[in-house]
């Protein structure tokens, strides 16, 4: 199977605000994976940056093949462009090198299984959000692209544009294509969506917490250097207490912090289940 | 590429964005020639000036057109952020060479001048005009939103760098002799014009040609600095 795009140890961080941590990701040929995550948890960051449109502040985004064709549904499309939908998707479409003649034939089409035909003559600033949404759907799939990624593509979608929008994701997954999607409060792409991660306190995670309350571990620790604890990126929060230190960690990698601990002779006084009030969540 | 141009410069006509710098460029221009007869050099040079601010600003303001979010599609389908932003600096620049024409050909064809413009003054006032455009050009691409995102900032540090970059003969005059070299860093807009001034127009060798070649270099070592902070 071949591979499409490979993260190594990818971390983001917004004015010295850490978004995501120390996240790695192989993304073959014909899949269709789903980010899921509460809202600011870095789900669009992580596609953003799986698209080439932003620079991790460490770890490598790899593309083995350099000429991927990737097509990406931002969350919310831009609403004030002074053209058509025709004429911006031809500018599109010449732009990415599609030829003028498939364009002239396949413009139309697309514009008629999302029920624009009828909104050509108006420019796309004065379309609704969903129409607008459209546009930046078929922007996207024109291209018949190898990696299609899509931020919340559903928002503002009506049911039968969602449907078509299923149904494009199966041909071009029938093609080899990979599908990469976020989405929430939604369940319509649970029958096509193949495997699926989950986004935490910045971490990537194929198992679903049942419940993010249950979701830390404090560890009570001492005779540990708190300089060296701060260069970890799975402690959330930590506190000094008396002859030692307090870390709260995400229970996922509460071993791996432990076993960090150890090595470095320090003892482990107590590990506790705390309850996540959400504190320190990042937004 | 020539498509990324074509659409620029379609989205900019249609933003009507391009109003103020057009208008105050045909105003400026109309005003250079109220009284005639006008001296060639001197005229063509002042009209080169002109050109230098108006590109700063056409390139302001067409790097602005395209939203964030818009932006990164548009770079996504021209596959590289250095192919869309050339492009979009291309566009700008055939605005610049159509403003370059007009403010070249005007004067000749109303009459403007008490004699005919020689080919050696032609070419070399003509020279002048594309380069001091390529000049605001690059000069305001730092300043744009591409790399700033308040507009005060962009638009505030634009007009003082154009003021600087005009006022640098007094600025050089003024400084003591150990920090002159500084001057090196403002914007050449004006070391053609003093050149221009010196010159009588009927021999080329007679120019100091170095002048016209800093702002080759000066350019190409903005646009070389734009393109590297835009990938960040």
């Amino acid at each position: 199977m071949e591979k499409f795009v490979e993260l190594e140890h990818i971390s983001k961080a917004y004015n010295n605000q850490q978004v995501l941590r120390d996240i790695s990701l192989t993304i073959d040929q014909k899949q269709v994976i789903a980010i899921l995550g509460g809202n600011g948890t870095g789900k669009s960051t992580i596609l953003r940056l799986i698209a080439g449109l932003e620079k991790p502040t460490s770890g490598k985004v790899i593309y083995p093949n350099k000429k991927i064709r990737i097509g990406y549904v931002p969350e919310r499309f831009p609403k004030d462009i002074r053209f058509t939908p025709s004429e911006y998707l031809c500018y599109i479409g010449t732009i990415t090198g599609i030829s003028k003649a498939r364009l002239r034939k396949n413009i139309p089409t697309f514009l008629r299984r999302f029920q624009l035909e009828k909104l050509d003559n108006h420019r796309i600033n004065e379309l609704s959000k969903g129409n607008t949404q459209k546009v930046g759907i078929i922007q996207a799939i024109m291209q018949r692209p190898e990696l299609l990624i899509l931020d919340e593509p559903i928002s503002g979608l009506d049911a039968q544009a969602q449907q078509e929008l299923l149904l494009v994701i199966k041909e071009l997954k029938e093609r080899g294509s990979t599908i990469l999607l976020t989405y929430h409060e939604s369940n319509i792409f649970e029958d096509i969506v193949e495997t699926t991660y989950y986004i935490y306190n910045g971490l990537l995670s194929k198992t679903k917490m049942k419940n993010e309350k249950d979701s830390l571990k404090l560890i009570e620790v001492k005779r540990l250097d708190d300089s060296q604890v701060k260069q970890w990126e799975e402690v959330l929060h930590m506190k000094e207490m008396d002859n030692g230190l307090l870390l709260y960690v995400h229970a996922n990698y509460s071993d791996k912090v432990l076993s960090r601990i150890l090595a470095l002779q320090g003892s482990i006084n107590q590990v506790t289940t705390v309850d996540n009030d959400g504190e320190w969540e990042r937004e | 590429m020539k498509e990324l141009i074509k659409f620029s410069l379609h989205d900019y006509l249609r933003s009507h964005k391009y109003f103020p710098p057009i208008s105050t460029f045909f105003v400026l221009v109309f005003v250079q020639y109220t009284y005639t007869p006008n001296p060639i050099i001197d005229s063509y040079a002042v009209t080169a000036l002109i050109i230098y601010v108006i590109s700063s600003w056409l390139c302001i303001s067409v790097l602005s057109l395209d939203p964030p979010v818009q932006r990164q599609i548009m770079i996504l389908h021209a596959k590289g952020r250095n192919r869309y932003y050339i492009s979009k600096l291309l566009s700008v620049w055939l605005i610049a060479v159509l403003l370059t024409v007009y403010s070249f050909v005007y004067p000749i064809i109303f009459g403007m001048f008490a004699e005919p413009v020689t080919l050696t003054i032609g070419f070399v006032s003509f020279a002048n005009h594309i380069l001091l455009a390529t000049l605001g050009i690059t000069v305001a691409s730092l300043f744009s939103e591409a790399l700033m995102e308040s507009p005060v900032n962009s638009y505030g540090g634009l007009a003082l760098t154009i003021v600087l970059s005009i006022a640098a003969l007094g600025i050089h005059g003024a400084l003591p002799a150990a920090l002159k070299n500084i001057t090196w860093v403002i914007p050449p807009a004006v070391n053609t014009q003093q050149s221009l001034m010196n010159w009588s127009g009927e021999n080329l060798g007679d120019l100091s040609i170095f002048p016209f070649i800093w702002i080759i270099i000066y350019s190409i070592l903005l646009l070389i600095l734009f393109l590297k902070l835009a990938k960040c």
